[in-house]
């Protein structure tokens, strides 16, 4: 479920989470870019790495 | 010689100019101010001109040669640094109005080793702010307009060492790569860029984009320059942990040996069939392919199915971009650029897990392409998805560029990559081809580097300056 009410619901939440507090232009230039990525962040999250996949030392 | 004569030379031309006394130190150094002066109200390629500086160093070099103490190529010839690459004394505003008071106190690692070397810096070179914001062609620190057509932009972010090097306004320059920043701009400007392995080049006293991923390196018109300036930047430096282990070869000595029995990998699938190549850069890039193949070398098709992922790993590393800014950002934003303003936030909106994920997948992709640079001696493929755009077709919805595939993946990994130009698209703007090596195999990656460049006469071709105006 990807409604534009949904998305903005998320993104309004992880604003909320990271703390920040922006002014109306800079949240909307935001919301576009975050929504622009979203796809990427989503792939990376589906990629399941194996139980031996250590991040780099 | 004439001014424009000497500035129209490569590093190597310059530095033998100087040292068989055809000019001096300071006549070099002069001519390149004047051109600086003459040229870069257009072309925006300096932030800070040191003239005075710059003579200084360049009558203490002249004095030195003129007792026979010849401290290396380098010696007297004029060069410039990155605006995030300090120098004692001299403002350091990484395109940013946030340092546009900054003056640090020390030199930088990479500072300090060329004043060793004996070369003189002219000035502090145009940027994307903090290495990260959007082109801009107003403000206070406008980042530079590219000479081959003025029109558009250089790439970046060190679009003004593109800038200067293609257009003669130095011989040399520093710039410092995090996702393609030194390869960018070489290849629309039509030079070679180097982004050494990482820990090869000290980043102490450079101001950090992604600690993580942030390499300094050379940008020259040739591959010689780039081997020479190499050659005084490497090595280790205490104030920077990432380079204790950093293994310093001679990177002039094989730049001759030509490629017979060289094996070259290309990543076929990810590079040379994905839909956004642009049409002229495949084309030039083939035919460099088929030039090093007639020169002895092989070329196989090779994959890595992680690269898939790579721009979206290198996306997480934004955490560190904000983590920097951070207290700047809540005080001061309208001190920054939206472009720079809006990515620093996307840094705080990655969470934990997912740069852990990065982390893990980041590993996943390292483990790949080192085992198929067991298997070949270096990577090669095009340089650039597309040559230099037009200011405003410049997209500033994205957070990164879908073209950075070109040059984000190495920054993750880590390895040497080298942009040496292969042609010109049918409207005349410059396209490169890459290549990557093995961790601190920088001396075979220059060989082959040096192999096609000398095929070609790509290199010795000069913007012209009758095109450097607006109207």
């Amino acid at each position: 479920m990807n409604s534009d009410a949904d998305l903005r619901a998320r993104f309004d939440a992880e604003l909320r989470v990271a703390g920040l507090q922006l002014g109306e232009r800079d949240s909307e230039l935001l919301f576009a870019m975050w929504a622009e990525h979203l796809p990427q962040r989503e792939a990376l999250r589906a990629t399941v790495p194996g139980p031996d996949e250590e991040p780099l030392a | 010689m004439s001014a424009d004569g000497l500035c129209d030379l490569d590093l190597v031309g310059v530095s033998e100019a100087i040292h068989t006394g055809r000019v001096s130190s300071v006549e070099a150094t002069e001519a390149y101010l004047r051109r600086i002066e003459h040229h870069d109200g257009v072309l925006h390629a300096y932030i800070t001109v040191m003239a005075d500086r710059a003579l200084a160093a360049a009558r203490a070099a002249d004095a030195e040669l003129q007792h026979g103490e010849r401290r290396g190529p380098l010696h007297g010839v004029p060069l410039g640094l990155k605006d995030l690459i300090a120098c004692a004394g001299v403002r350091m505003t990484a395109g940013s109005r946030v340092l546009a008071d900054h003056v640090p106190e020390r030199d930088a690692d990479a500072t300090e080793r060329l004043h060793a070397a004996g070369a003189v810096i002219l000035g502090k070179l145009s940027m994307h702010e903090f290495a990260f914001g959007r082109p801009a062609i107003d403000g206070p620190f406008p980042t530079g307009r590219n000479p081959w057509d003025v029109r558009r932009e250089p790439a970046g972010s060190s679009s003004g060492s593109g800038v200067a090097v293609a257009a003669g306004l130095c011989a040399g320059a520093l710039g410092s790569d995090t996702g393609g920043s030194i390869r960018g701009p070489a290849a629309r400007c039509g030079i070679v860029g180097l982004k050494p392995t990482y820990g090869l080049v000290s980043r102490r006293g450079v101001v950090p984009m992604d600690w993580s991923l942030d390499h300094v390196g050379p940008m020259t018109r040739t591959v010689r320059d780039t081997a020479i300036i190499l050659q005084a930047i490497a090595g280790h430096d205490p104030g920077d942990p990432s380079t204790r282990d950093a293994r310093v070869g001679d990177y002039s000595a094989q730049l001759e040996a030509g490629v017979r029995g060289t094996r070259l990998g290309l990543p076929r699938r990810y590079y040379v069939d994905w839909p956004g190549l642009d049409a002229d850069v495949k084309t030039a890039a083939l035919a460099a392919f088929d030039e090093l193949r007639g020169q002895g070398a092989t070329i196989a098709d090779v994959d890595a199915p992680t690269l898939d992922l790579a721009p979206a790993i290198w996306a997480t590393f934004l955490s560190e971009v904000y983590e920097y800014h951070r207290e700047t950002l809540r005080d001061r934003p309208q001190d920054y650029r939206e472009g720079l303003r809006i990515r620093a936030w996307m840094g705080a909106l990655v969470t934990a897990p997912d740069f852990l994920r990065a982390q893990r997948l980041r590993a996943r992709l390292r483990r790949e392409v080192l085992a198929l640079l067991d298997g070949v001696d270096a990577l090669i493929f095009p340089g650039q998805a597309a040559p230099a755009q037009r200011f405003e077709d410049i997209s500033t919805k994205e957070l990164i560029a879908p073209g950075s595939r070109y040059t984000n993946p190495w920054n993750l990994l880590g390895l040497p990559a080298i942009v040496v130009p292969s042609g010109f698209s049918r409207n005349g703007l410059p396209v490169s081809i890459q290549i990557v090596g093995r961790p601190f195999d920088e001396p075979t990656v220059l060989r082959i580097a040096r192999a096609y460049e000398r095929a070609t006469d790509w290199h010795t071709r000069r913007p012209d300056p009758a095109g450097w105006r607006l109207s």
